[in-house]
């Protein structure tokens, strides 16, 4: 099919979107239907005497077994805890939660349809805002069928709640409780990502600060941990380990940790002698290398040298870091781990931990 | 001279076995595998599941038994023509039903032959049926279940030994009487056998479930009939029934019924016999018989008298039945999975004579005839002989087949399983059992598509194989691999009663469809109650009505006054669990008869009089939870005349649990009793 294009859009002002994140606000829309039919979280039970499982799951409008009896055999197991049974008639939510997603499918169609840009953000805006709202509200009602429990229950284990996760797995008693988003949840899910998505494409090339600061706040979750960090080297940053200026482009790294915080260095033996100080397993690591001045290396792709003489990096040590691409089959080359083994050797050696 | 010779058979047998069980302990040692070969090939681990479900009839016990194979693992006794005080079938009040007869309940009976439904031939995995030997019966049990649905009454016989082998699609099952009876049975001298005594076939419809019933009966001369297998293939549509006893003895059978050199195998054309019915050639004969149905939805059993049957005598219906002669009092009669041979297991005889079907149809058309009895045609021994399997051993039985073009035939006096091939009869192999073989199954061995990787041999004595349990041993099965050239002994495993015969089919056929609970909602049981707050208490005259639940962990009601001394009570208790494997029992103190066991969603009732003022406790009796051990109750007997009013309660506190679980909208009430009956709970 042809779609038409009025010569209106396409000497469009700067407030309108073009087709593109006009179609992706349409399909975001569209998908959000599927909220109504497919289940969006799926709560699993497993516990020795029941291999098989039982579960259930939250629908749109209703809470569901996994199997024909599973609900209520979850409410039969729960009365041993005090807890409340599970029955949809008693949470609210399920009666308007359809009336919200369809006033979001709604004016997600409108927004396309008008082709406004302050719609279009305005759009994925609340709708983030709703699906926030709606995990928090999914924690509180876990929260109140894990710790409101009957004060005569059959089991009582001081200290003990039920609250199932909201995601992942948790251990409760004899069962282990699996949460985790369902085919629904994960079209929302998919349905939010594509409208900020729309904005992102809608919004390159201008300058709207505030769109831009709205979606810079909500890709920089993703932003923290993929992206590679800047350094400068006109001497404001100082090393983190030796505490001296940072200056050459050709020596050094940085290491970011899970929680975001970023350590300079201007060696990669104090990188390193630093990374002996520190758990290491979530952390991103990159190594300036020394052919490419001013290119970070992950730290899984190079290898360590000794550095050419004459040159004064940082504390000494005379490390330097080279792509292993473009280190051939340099006898002297030491891979990361073992840089990074030698420093915690070192470092047990003074502190004889 | 002839009876010369019968001895001289029976004590060259008797020094046979003598000479057998001298080498058959050196036999054991050579033939078998190596003890760890052996094992790994019939060792299921621990979860695994087994390959095939094995279907061992119960014989004196009157149940069956379903084993795992190649584990021999027992993994169900399930209740057809015996009372079972474990289960409370044939002692609560819904399945008293099944157990009735024209001779009022028959607490017991007498397993022989389980078969499994066919599917154009082939074992489906829908249904088993068996024979009660001793009353005449037929029962149905439903493989999604495992559980007897309907028993079947057959009139006018006695000892329904050929007894219920199937057709190719599941139409029919047979019965053939083992004794001759007067027909209808009337009081005559016992000595005018030969005027009086009649046999008789039964043609039984079995392929709708719930209405098994008699289509037609042909009466017979008056001889033993033994068993029986249908024809498949060209042979579809014909009946072969094993006669002994043609000598017609009514005393000392031993002796008077081993004089003649050939018995017969009749055949019966059904489809011949069917139009003849149709035709109006049968007699609508009086004939009282009962048909016990389990009702599904409510799993109440009723019970139904027949009135009359359809009966047949072959001289008004030309070409229906013809005689083979056969050597020896022959037992079995099987045909191959092609349908073309018929193999006869003359037990005194010394061949195993095989009939050809084509020479069967072509000696008919010829009319090839030596004789009649009672207007049947006796066909020349030559003229329907295939072949015969010589020097096979001692007391052939039973023949099963593989697929390969082997069939293999249990020896009862020389305890051995003989491995022939068909067309050349010629031996190929033979391993000993322990000890005294009777049937022998190889799964669909009976089918037009046999399975042919195992052999289980049924045993009548097992003497020394097992640690001696005083004077009454176990009987045992036999696992013999038959996937090679050479028989190998596998397995040697105990069973419950006497395992006459069995039937086994790959385990995906039946596993699949196993059900895991009984729909509490589709529950119609008169007296069930679908919620807690659906129980209750009521009195009619001296009777009194308890509606109870079992749900983890309790009883409701579990306080129950106002029942007097000569009040009939009667526990109307339902399991409304909806959960796989979630099983309650109630059993209550003193009373004369079994315990409940109740299935998820089932209901079942305990009739009880109370005979004496007192404190009753009740309690469950399969360990149902963690709080088990909680699960009872009590129940008060006043003296007659008493004012204590009638009362079922629970506690307060647990009325509000249950109020709070019952807000689930599966456990509640979906349209059950309501009225006087569900006003009592809480109500102190």
């Amino acid at each position: 099919m042809q779609v038409r294009r009025s010569p209106d859009r396409r000497t469009s002002p700067a407030s309108h979107m073009k087709k593109l994140p006009r179609v992706l606000l349409v399909f975001s829309s569209l998908l959000l239907i599927a909220m109504f039919f497919l289940p969006l979280w799926h709560i699993r039970l497993e516990a020795p005497q029941y291999p098989e499982g039982i579960s259930f799951y939250i629908m749109l409008r209703s809470i569901v077994g996994g199997g024909e009896f599973d609900l209520a055999n979850v409410n039969m197991l729960n009365h041993y805890i005090g807890m409340k049974p599970i029955v949809a008639a008693s949470i609210p939510e399920l009666k308007w939660m359809p009336w919200i997603v369809g006033v979001l499918i709604i004016t997600g169609l409108l927004a396309a349809w008008s082709g406004k840009y302050k719609a279009l953000v305005a759009w994925v805006g609340v709708f983030t805002v709703t699906a926030i709202a709606g995990l928090a509200d999914f924690y509180r009602w876990g929260y109140d069928y894990g710790h409101n429990l009957a004060p005569d229950a059959i089991i009582k284990i001081p200290g003990m709640t039920y609250q199932p996760p909201l995601i992942g797995t948790k251990q409760l008693l004899n069962f282990t409780a699996h949460s985790w988003p369902a085919t629904g949840g994960i079209a929302a899910g998919i349905a939010l990502a594509v409208g900020v998505l729309a904005v992102i494409l809608a919004t390159r090339g201008r300058r709207s600060l505030g769109a831009m600061a709205l979606f810079g706040l909500l890709a920089s979750g993703c932003a923290q941990t993929s992206a590679m960090p800047e350094l400068a080297f006109d001497g404001r940053e100082a090393c983190a380990y030796c505490a001296m200026s940072i200056t050459d482009p050709r020596t050094g790294g940085v290491v970011v940790t899970s929680k975001g915080k970023k350590y300079a260095f201007d060696s990669v033996d104090c990188l390193a002698s630093f990374a002996a100080t520190i758990d290491l397993a979530s952390a991103r690591v990159w190594v300036l290398d020394f052919e490419h001045p001013g290119k970070l290396l992950p730290v899984a792709d190079a290898l360590f040298v000794p550095a050419p003489a004459g040159l004064s990096i940082g504390m000494g040590g005379g490390r330097i870091a080279i792509s292993s691409k473009n280190a051939g089959a340099r006898p002297d080359a030491q891979r990361w781990d073992q840089l990074l083994a030698a420093a915690v050797a070192a470092r047990s050696a003074v502190t004889g931990s | 001279m002839i009876r010369f010779r019968t001895k001289l058979t029976l004590t060259l047998a008797a020094i046979g076995v003598a000479a057998l069980s001298t080498t058959s302990c050196k036999m054991n040692k050579a033939d078998s595998l190596t003890v760890g070969d052996a094992a790994s090939k019939v060792y299921v681990a621990p979860g695994k599941y087994d390959e095939y479900y094995a279907f061992l009839s119960g014989g004196f016990s009157g149940q069956m038994a379903v084993y795992g194979l190649p584990s021999g693992r027992l993994l169900k006794v399930m209740s057809v023509f015996s009372q079972n005080p474990e289960t409370g079938y044939g002692y609560n009040e819904e399945t008293k039903a099944m157990l009735q007869t024209t001779h009022g309940l028959v607490p017991w009976d007498d397993t022989h032959h389980p078969e499994l439904s066919q599917t154009d031939g082939v074992p489906d995995g829908r249904w088993l049926f068996i024979n009660g030997n001793n009353t005449p019966r037929i029962a149905r049990i439903d493989l999604a279940n495992f559980e007897t649905t309907e028993i079947l009454e057959i009139p006018n016989a006695a000892g329904g030994h050929a007894s219920p082998f199937i057709t190719p699609n599941s139409k029919y099952v047979v019965s053939a009487t083992r004794f001759s009876v007067p027909v209808p049975n009337t009081d005559v001298p016992i000595n005018s056998y030969k005027a009086n005594f009649r046999g008789t076939l039964s043609f039984i419809r079995a392929d709708q479930p719930g209405k098994m019933d008699i289509a037609f009966q042909i009466l017979m001369p008056g001889y033993n009939y033994d068993l029986g297998h249908a024809g498949k293939g060209p042979s579809d549509g014909w009946f072969f029934f094993t006669t002994y006893n043609t000598e017609q003895a009514y005393t000392k059978l031993e002796l008077n019924a081993s004089q003649n050199d050939k018995d017969y195998i009749a055949a019966v054309n059904y489809n011949a016999a069917e139009k003849c019915v149709a035709d109006g050639k049968a007699k609508s004969a009086p004939a009282k018989y009962m048909h016990n149905t389990m009702n599904e939805a409510s799993r109440v059993a009723s019970s139904e008298t027949k009135q009359s049957v359809q009966m047949l005598d072959p001289r008004d219906c030309p070409g229906i039945v013809y005689l083979l002669p056969t050597p020896k009092s022959p037992h079995g009669v099987d045909v191959d999975p092609t349908g073309e041979y018929i193999v006869g297991g003359g037990k005194l005889a010394t061949v195993i004579p095989v009939h050809s079907y084509t020479k069967l149809a072509r000696a008919i058309a010829d009319k090839q005839f030596d004789g009649e009895m009672q207007g049947i045609p006796i066909l020349k021994y030559n003229a329907t002989l295939a072949g015969e399997v010589k020097n096979p051993g001692l007391g052939p039985l039973h023949t099963e087949f593989d697929g390969k073009g082997f069939a293999y035939t249990s020896m009862f006096i020389s305890s051995e399983v003989v491995k022939w091939k068909l067309g050349t009869w010629e031996i190929v192999d033979r391993i000993p059992t322990y000890y005294s073989i009777g049937h022998l199954m190889i799964p669909g061995g009976d089918s037009r598509k046999p399975w042919g990787k195992y052999l289980l041999a049924m045993n009548k004595i097992t003497k020394d194989r097992y640690l001696p349990t005083g004077p009454e041993l176990s009987q045992s099965a036999q696992l013999i691999d038959i996937s090679g050239p050479k028989m190998k002994l596998l397995l040697d495993f105990p069973t419950i009663g006497e395992p006459h015969y069995a039937q086994a089919i790959p385990a995906e056929l039946i596993k699949a469809n196993s059900k895991k609970l009984y729909s509490l909602s589709g529950n119609t049981h008169p007296e069930v109650s679908k919620s807690e707050a659906a129980t209750g208490i009521r009195r009619a005259g001296k009777a009194v009505h308890i509606k109870m639940v079992a749900i983890r962990s309790h009883f409701s009601p579990d306080n129950i006054e106002g029942v007097q001394a000569g009040d009939t009570v009667y526990f109307h208790v339902t399991n409304i669990e909806q959960d796989w494997d979630i099983m309650h029992g109630f059993a209550l103190f003193g009373a004369p008869t079994s315990e409940l066991i109740l299935g998820p969603g089932e209901t079942r009732t305990m009739k009880w009089v109370a005979s004496a003022p007192g404190v009753y406790p009740f309690y469950c009796t399969d360990f149902c939870s963690a709080l088990h051990q909680e699960m009872q109750g009590y129940l008060r007997v006043s003296a007659p005349g008493s004012n204590v009013p009638l009362s079922a309660n629970t506690s307060p506190r647990a009325a509000t649990q249950a109020a709070r679980v019952s807000k689930a909208p599966v456990l509640a009430n979906h349209g059950g009793m309501r009225g006087p009956a569900a006003q009592a709970p809480g109500g102190r």
